[in-house]
């Protein structure tokens, strides 16, 4: 039971934050285990992105190793993760590879959700003519082939770009790559919002709104979208896992940005002496799956606790 | 507890306890419920949402959901205890002896079947019989609910029909196997009310002809005291009252049945149209059955509650003919809580 | 039809004419979607409501009902129609969409939502839903508002402490009296009930029928209740309109329609409803058949197809609603 402290406060105004949809999701969220672990791994990967400067071993760009010739030289104490086939330490490189692929599937859902929650809430607010086009537009951009436009137009972009005033900007090759994967990414989301919208427009709540008098804007900003959080927030943490992977590939076939340090590009450089330094190969294939599978699971445990199937 | 000699009950439930275990705690949805059915009887179980009503109808066939458990009692049905039965042995029960007829027609026909196929193949699993015999069957069962053209309905899909022909479907789907026993749950509330009135003539008309009796589930007094020989009355959980239906709406004991009575606005009642005009209320609302009330369930909304009902679970007495109450103010006894 | 067949008085708070509402009925082609038909949810209606009284709006699902209570209050569009409050024709500025002009209309008519599970939203507590009218109105200085607000809930039987609440903290009937606290927050003079007590539990629903009634005497509220409830139709309303398919066929004063009902359709609906006791004959049916589809509405009078008393005059031709003694208005050849 709250009881009423606050009935001096009141006097001021209505409380601002409401707190009680979202700490019931996380006291369900927190029962949940594979959610849980999911949230772990994707803390572990944080934690890692954050202080890589700190606790790697060796400076990222350190090919020492290659005068000693130790290049491809299997996990030792000096070197835990082993060596690759230039001299880099796995480890150090492992390690910086985890703020680049947060700065990807971040980067690049924060594309997409403007995108797909601006399309997606529009067409299911609207309705009618609006929502007919929005939703062809949609469904035109899913059928492209994301993987081969994103390739052809890094590379195009790649060869314009030298001898031009943008290639001094620092990883303007990674960017590309996040912009377009945020370009192609936002369909789910927008399919989603307007799914919500849908629902949530015809919610008698809104209809209460709308009686009272209040502005579109604020039925859109203040009813509709916060109720339509929870659903976007689990499509957004798998499309991070979703992005990840994508720029894992993209980098793997050799389309990355050679000056920012990623796991699909560590594979890219190993996978040739896949037999005889396999661990140059392991480690960063491992990082790519278990940040996957953390967004993945993450994403299936908030589902499960924003959107309980046996609600008591 | 059936004396050697006396009549039998077909269906005989004793002090039936189902638990929900949830995160938030054990919700005490039925604890402690006796009831019975005779041979051709038809029973009204009433009750407000939470009382536990449908949670019993669905025990009765073992089919109540996942985080509920039979924490005790028994269920006598035609001389054997359901709750001890095997799950296959179940199967030669349900739709066989015991049918059901649900709230929702809607839902509890499968959409992707015909009509004639999911009914045929109830008739063809429970008597053996070939699909010539199971449609001529489902083809006499369409008729008697009262759907015109039934030869042609078979070939039919639930989406094609209205709500209340869907309900006909459900009650003809029940009635296949000549049960012993139908639970109706709700069976017209979802339905208008002259829709509900056909629905109503229909099943008072086949529980004559079929000789079956009937546990009808439902909140409406209204509803119960049209169709109903003998009502019980539940409330979170604990049963109120069980009467005759002439004595429970004549002269009705327990305070929970009286009020809830009192509190209905009728039909077929001139009200003064001034502005004072109040219907008897109900105070309070109905308990969270996680932290039950102690003592009598009802005590912290009944007017006639006293020290004693805080502390005391009633327990049923009989005061009359075929006519038992839970209630301390009534002379049952009971055990303190 | 083209006299108006109500009289306009000066006692009418409320008088809605030739209100219509189609729902264009389309198959979806490749490229371009085509007309196909229409459904008409209500079909040319026309009523007053009173000064102070409670008028039932009563009929079975689909029949229009609801929609003419939203049309009403624009929460969906009329295809035409006016509705007067007053001297002024709110759909009309409804269409014209000047802001400053619905919203002094959004502040005499008022809405209650059927489901109170639906119609609070989940995220915000109770304060913030009562306080929104106050933020879009500005009707109350805000140093008011928590007077006003501790008011309200007073008003409708809750306490201040339960402002800081959510809504799944309340039963269904607590919840049912914030939407009503909400509904009066801008002080209404017209208010819509639509189905307010019919997800409610049996023992709650005399709680809020009381409430009603109290606060219509305490504020001078009129009302249109809708329901499909008869029973607690007879008990808070004045005058009653039975609706079938889109149309008004009957309309009365309460008591002279519950115990004399001349349309067939009335009668057949009052008998329906069983009653607590075993002795009264009800809950019987006197007709045959289910409403019609919408889209497919029968020549003549509507209700012909299922009425025991139709003659070839019901097939081809269209009864009026038109005056039938006393205060009642009737759409029938062969009164009962």
């Amino acid at each position: 039971m709250t009881e009423a402290p606050a009935a001096a406060a009141l006097a001021t105004a209505p409380p601002a934050r409401p707190p009680g949809m979202w700490r019931q999701g996380w006291q369900r969220f927190r029962r949940n285990r594979t959610g849980m672990l999911g949230l772990t791994l994707v803390c572990i990967v944080v934690l890692v992105a954050l202080s890589c400067a700190w606790i790697a071993p060796y400076e990222p760009n350190d090919q020492s190793a290659m005068m000693r010739f130790g290049s491809r030289e299997g996990p030792t104490w000096a070197h835990l993760f082993g060596t690759d086939r230039m001299g880099y330490d796995v480890l150090t490189r492992v390690l910086y590879g985890a703020p680049t692929a947060l700065a990807v599937g971040i980067g690049a859902m924060l594309v997409a959700s403007v995108i797909g929650i601006l399309i997606g809430g529009i067409s299911g607010y609207l309705g009618g003519m609006a929502d007919e086009l929005l939703m062809r537009f949609t469904e035109f951009f899913l059928v492209i082939p994301v993987f081969i436009v994103i390739l052809a137009v890094v590379r195009l972009f790649g060869i314009v770009v030298v001898g031009s005033p943008l290639e001094s900007i620092p990883y303007l090759n990674l960017m590309t790559i996040i912009l377009l994967l945020g370009l192609f990414g936002w369909p789910s989301i927008a399919r989603m919002t307007r799914a919500e919208f849908l629902r949530l427009k015809e919610m008698e709540f809104v209809e209460a709104a709308r009686c009272i008098g209040a502005t579109r804007r604020d039925i859109i900003l203040r009813h509709i979208l916060p109720n339509a959080l929870p659903s976007l927030v689990v499509i957004v943490a798998l499309g991070i896992g979703g992005a990840i992977l994508a720029e894992a590939m993209i980098s793997f076939l050799g389309f990355g940005d050679p000056k920012a340090i990623s796991w699909g590009q560590l594979l890219f450089f190993n996978y040739e002496a896949l037999k005889v330094a396999p661990w140059a190969s392991i480690a960063p294939g491992s990082a790519i799956f278990m940040t996957v599978l953390g967004f993945n699971l993450l994403a299936d445990g908030l589902s499960d606790a924003f959107n309980p199937r046996l609600k008591q | 507890m059936t004396e050697p000699g006396a009549a039998r009950p077909l269906l005989d439930v004793r002090d039936l306890r189902v638990h929900f275990f949830t995160g938030a705690g054990i919700v005490r949805a039925v604890d402690g419920v006796d009831f019975a059915v005779q041979p051709q009887e038809t029973l009204g179980l009433v009750g407000e949402s939470g009382s536990g009503k449908t949670v019993t109808s669905l025990t009765l066939l073992r089919l109540s959901p996942r985080p509920a458990r039979v924490v005790g009692g028994r269920i006598d049905f035609e001389g054997e205890d359901i709750l001890t039965k095997s799950e296959k042995a179940m199967t030669g029960v349900r739709g066989k002896r015991m049918a059901m007829v649900f709230q929702n027609p809607a839902y509890s026909l499968n959409p992707i079947y015909s009509i004639g196929d999911q009914l045929g193949e109830i008739v063809r699993w429970h008597e053996k019989v070939g699909r010539r015999e199971g449609d001529a069957r489902v083809t006499e069962l369409l008729r008697l609910v009262g759907i015109t053209d039934p030869g042609a309905r078979l070939r039919q899909f639930p989406h094609e029909l209205s709500g209340g022909m869907k309900q006909r479907v459900c009650i003809a789907r029940a009635l296949l196997c000549n049960p012993a026993l139908v639970l109706a749950d709700e069976p017209t509330t979802n339905l208008d009310v002259t829709i509900q009135a056909q629905i109503l003539d229909l099943l008072l008309e086949l529980k004559d002809r079929f000789r079956t009796s009937m546990v009808l589930v439902t909140h409406d007094m209204g509803v119960v005291a049209r169709m109903a020989d003998r009502i019980t009355v539940m409330y979170a959980g604990r049963i109120c009252e069980t009467a005759d239906a002439r004595t429970i709406f004549r002269s009705p004991q327990h305070p929970y049945t009286r009020a809830l009575l009192e509190s209905m606005p009728r039909v077929d009642h001139s009200y003064a149209r001034d502005d004072a005009r109040r219907l008897p209320v109900i105070a309070g609302r109905p308990p969270n059955l996680i932290e039950p009330p102690t003592g009598c369930r009802f005590h912290p909304r009944c007017p006639e509650a006293g020290e004693e009902c805080r502390r005391i679970m009633p327990e049923p007495k009989a005061i009359g003919p075929g006519h038992t109450v839970s209630c301390l103010k009534r002379g049952s006894s009971g055990v303190a809580a | 039809m083209t006299a108006d067949v109500v009289p306009a008085g000066e006692r009418d708070l409320i008088r809605v004419e030739h209100l219509r509402k189609l729902y264009p009925v389309r198959r979806r082609g490749v490229f371009r979607s085509r007309q196909t038909g229409e459904i008409r949810a209500v079909d040319d209606i026309s009523f007053t409501i009173r000064r102070g009284e409670t008028l039932g709006l009563v009929g079975e699902s689909g029949c229009g009902k609801t929609t003419t209570a939203r049309a009403m209050l624009h929460l969906i569009e009329p295809t035409s129609g006016s509705a007067f409050f007053g001297d002024v024709d709110v759909l009309e500025v409804f269409a014209e969409g000047r802001r400053e002009d619905t919203l002094k209309i959004r502040r005499r008519m008022q809405y209650v939502f059927q489901d109170p599970y639906l119609s609070l939203n989940p995220r915000w507590t109770i304060a913030q839903t009562l306080l929104e009218p106050f933020r879009v109105h500005r009707h109350v200085p805000e140093a008011d508002w928590h007077r006003r607000l501790v008011e309200l809930l007073h008003l409708v039987g809750l306490e201040e402490y339960h402002a800081w609440r959510y809504p799944h903290e309340f039963s269904g009937g607590q919840r049912q009296r914030v939407g009503i606290a909400r509904a009066l927050a801008v002080e209404p003079e017209f208010v819509i009930c639509d189905e307010p007590v019919s997800s409610l539990d049996v023992s709650v629903r005399a709680q809020i029928l009381n409430l009603l009634v109290e606060l219509q005497a305490k504020l001078r509220l009129t009302y249109l209740y809708i329901s499909h409830d008869l029973s607690s139709v007879r008990f808070v309303s004045n005058r009653v309109a039975v609706m079938y398919l889109g149309k008004i066929v009957e309309m009365a004063a309460v008591d002279e329609l519950f115990s004399h009902p001349m349309h067939h359709y009335s009668y057949a609906l009052l008998t329906a409803i069983p009653v607590p006791d075993p002795d009264v004959p009800a809950g019987r049916s006197v007709l045959v058949g289910e409403v019609p589809s919408a889209m497919r509405i029968p020549q003549g009078c509507r209700f012909h197809p299922r009425c025991p008393a139709a003659t070839e005059v019901c097939r081809t031709v269209e009864p009026p609603l038109a005056p039938a003694g006393g205060d009642r208005l009737l759409a029938c050849h062969h009164p009962r």
